[in-house]
């Protein structure tokens, strides 16, 4: 059997070298979608996914590929959608942004910041309401803890004890804006004023470390049925949106991106690399061409499924 | 089950529809501020909680937006919610959530996900409620793809659309109620055996009265408004309107519309809010693009003045259409100017002038 380390890499490489795909299809104008790519961030989605069965539903935000991918979404659905076509998760209508895949309980990304937190809480209160005995749980980043609704949702997670998990994606950049200049507290030390237990791991690149968190933690929310925050320090490689480095321009350093790719196991660790590159590799190139040969959706498609 | 009308309450009708979403179904929860306290959202969902269990009805914190969204998250595992506004107003803090994603739920992930939910807002209006307690949002909603926006104007049209929207449909429903047809009685046939169309199709317009001279399409309270000036007109002067609740604002029955203005070349269209960019612009915009030349006389829209509500009854009462110019437009788009019918000194509509306050 494959070791726990090796199947959480396994995922994870897999997640960088879709995106990677990404960033070499994306010059030729066919994925038209703003991509919003998770390189950096794959160890926090997987780390989290891994604790998940498909019947726990996760809410993330537009930076959702690692998370559709981890929680077991389908990649030649994935690649269809990012082509607009008919064949993809969302009928081609959702793009990059909106990806979602309600069989195995990926219940969908906003582009609106923040938007989708109270979502979890809403499914855990049914959860709870019904007896279904399942976590939700809400990914999102630093920036959407400024909005108000995050706040709305852990209060009311809080006073109506739900099984919900807020994990907050800590990558110190709103765009461009750095979080001290946004931020009068702490994130995992603000949460705890609203009597919920919050947790803080600075290594958002080891997968095994947050994995454990996790485990524990779903656990105790599984056994208590009250929510919990954690917050994980994590670094985004690539520019906001698009597929571009902005390691020039000052707002941010490379000094800072070399530190985090010194300990980047997807980057140090050359021999499961090596181990897994082909296979990955070989399933990327189907999804392309899966997403290459299906078909745009018809005309009639533009005005299905709005009431 | 006889079928004897009954008459009853817009209340009552609110009540009932409520007490027999919970009953019918157990996925239904109530949600919002005060809807099991002693006043029981003016009495629409008073007891619900003793009868039903705080679990199923219950207070939630002054938080609009996460409440909202916490509703759509419940309705996508299983649920169906039931939130309160207290006013319209209220509900403009829950806009992210309402048009962003209720609206885009279903169509943006290409229809694998469907958010069941029911919206209850209610307008203010009369004893000072100002400009932030009576606004009347309908034309907002409506402009978005994906809601379904209603003002039940009457105990039946409640009664159809909550129990159709409950039990039927898959989607958000915005019901948009008017405080002052809480105290309304209404002659009622939806406990009766007879099948209305409406109870499989609710989410349209109602031709509620014939008429040849002139075609009246209103909405929430101004219906009960078009009615009393239609009744004084024709037994006065024998002018004959033609009333068309519109009803289902982002759905309502283009046709009959087209066909009521065919028939009777005269429209008039009273709305419950400003008249730019909203209900009577949109009409106006249907009746234009379809075919100018069923009117025999311009378009006249009715609606709240161009200006911010103001408390003080004496400018309130300038900023509401009355009954005087209500019945004054219609004789003049009937008759012409130069009608020479004696026109009765201003007057209110009993409601209006019946309303004691504070809420």
């Amino acid at each position: 059997m494959i070791s726990l380390y090796k199947n959480l890499f396994y995922q994870s490489l897999r997640i960088r070298m879709v995106e990677e795909k990404i960033i070499e299809i994306y010059p030729s104008d066919k994925i038209q979608s703003p991509v919003h790519l998770s390189i950096g961030q794959e160890a926090v989605a997987v780390g989290i996914c891994n604790n998940l069965l498909k019947t726990d539903l996760l809410y993330s935000s537009y930076r959702s590929h690692a998370y559709y991918l981890a929680k077991g979404a389908n990649l030649n659905k994935m690649f269809a959608e990012l082509y607009g076509k008919v064949t993809g998760c969302g009928k081609g209508k959702a793009g990059s942004m909106h990806l979602a895949e309600k069989s195995v309980g990926f219940m969908g990304s906003s582009a609106v910041v923040a938007s989708t937190i109270s979502h979890a809480v809403g499914s855990a209160l049914a959860s709870k309401r019904l007896n279904k005995n399942q976590v939700c749980v809400a990914t999102f980043g630093d920036g959407a803890s400024e909005e108000g609704s995050y706040h709305e949702s852990l209060n009311f997670a809080s006073v109506f004890k739900l099984p919900v998990l807020f994990v907050c994606e800590n990558n110190g950049l709103a765009i461009h804006s750095t979080i001290d200049q946004r931020h009068s507290y702490k994130i995992h030390e603000h949460a705890k004023s609203y009597n919920l237990k919050s947790t803080y791991i600075e290594e958002g690149y080891d997968f095994m470390k947050i994995n454990s968190l996790i485990s524990e933690t779903i656990n105790e929310i599984k056994l208590t049925g009250l929510p919990q925050v954690v917050e994980i320090k994590t670094y985004r490689y690539k520019e906001h949106v698009g597929i571009g480095d902005d390691h020039h321009v000052p707002y941010r350093s490379s000094k800072d991106f070399d530190n985090w790719k010194s300990v980047d196991p997807l980057i140090q660790d050359k021999t499961l690399i090596n181990e897994f590159s082909e296979k990955i590799n070989a399933e990327i190139e189907a999804a392309v061409n899966f997403a290459e040969q299906s078909e745009f959706p018809a005309d009639s498609e533009l005005f299905t499924d709005i009431y | 089950m006889s079928d004897t009308k009954t008459v009853i309450s817009y209340r009552e009708a609110l009540y009932q529809s409520m007490n027999t979403a919970l009953s019918e179904s157990p996925e239904v929860v109530i949600m919002g501020q005060g809807v099991d306290d002693h006043k029981g959202t003016f009495g629409s969902t008073s007891n619900l909680a003793e009868k039903y269990g705080k679990e199923r009805v219950f207070d939630i914190p002054l938080s609009e937006e996460g409440n909202t969204g916490i509703a759509i998250g419940a309705a996508l595992n299983g649920l169906y919610p039931i939130q309160t506004h207290i006013r319209n107003d209220f509900s403009l803090l829950a806009m992210n959530q309402i048009v962003n994603t209720a609206a885009k739920y279903k169509y943006m992930y290409g229809g694998h996900f469907e958010v069941p939910f029911l919206i209850r807002m209610i307008i203010g209006r009369s004893w000072g409620q100002g400009a932030q307690h009576s606004q009347s949002f309908q034309s907002l909603f409506a402009h978005i793809p994906g809601l379904v926006v209603i003002m039940p104007s009457s105990a039946d049209t409640v009664l159809e659309s909550y129990n159709y929207a409950v039990q039927k449909y898959k989607g958000p429903v915005i019901s948009i109620e008017h405080r002052l047809l809480y105290d309304y009685n209404f002659n009622s046939n939806y406990n009766s055996n007879s099948n209305s169309q409406f109870k499989e199709n609710p989410f349209t317009s109602r031709l509620i009265r014939e008429g040849s001279d002139i075609t009246i399409v209103a909405t929430s309270i101004m219906v009960i408004e078009a009615q009393r000036v239609s009744d004084y007109l024709f037994r006065e002067f024998k002018i004959d309107c033609e009333i068309i609740d519109l009803h289902a604002i982002s759905h309502f029955n283009k046709e009959m519309i087209l066909k009521s203005v065919k028939k009777t070349g005269k429209l008039i269209v009273a709305d419950t809010s400003w008249r730019a960019y909203g209900v009577c612009a949109e009409i106006s915009r249907i009746v234009c693009e379809t075919d100018p030349s069923m009117l025999k006389a311009p378009v006249v829209s009715l609606g709240m003045q161009p200006t911010p509500c103001p408390t003080t009854k004496k400018l309130e009462d300038l900023f509401y259409t009355d009954d005087y110019t209500f019945t004054k437009k219609i004789i003049e788009l009937v008759k012409g100017k130069n009608h020479n019918i004696p026109m009765t000194e201003r007057s209110m509509n009993e409601a209006y002038k019946n309303f004691k306050g504070p809420f």
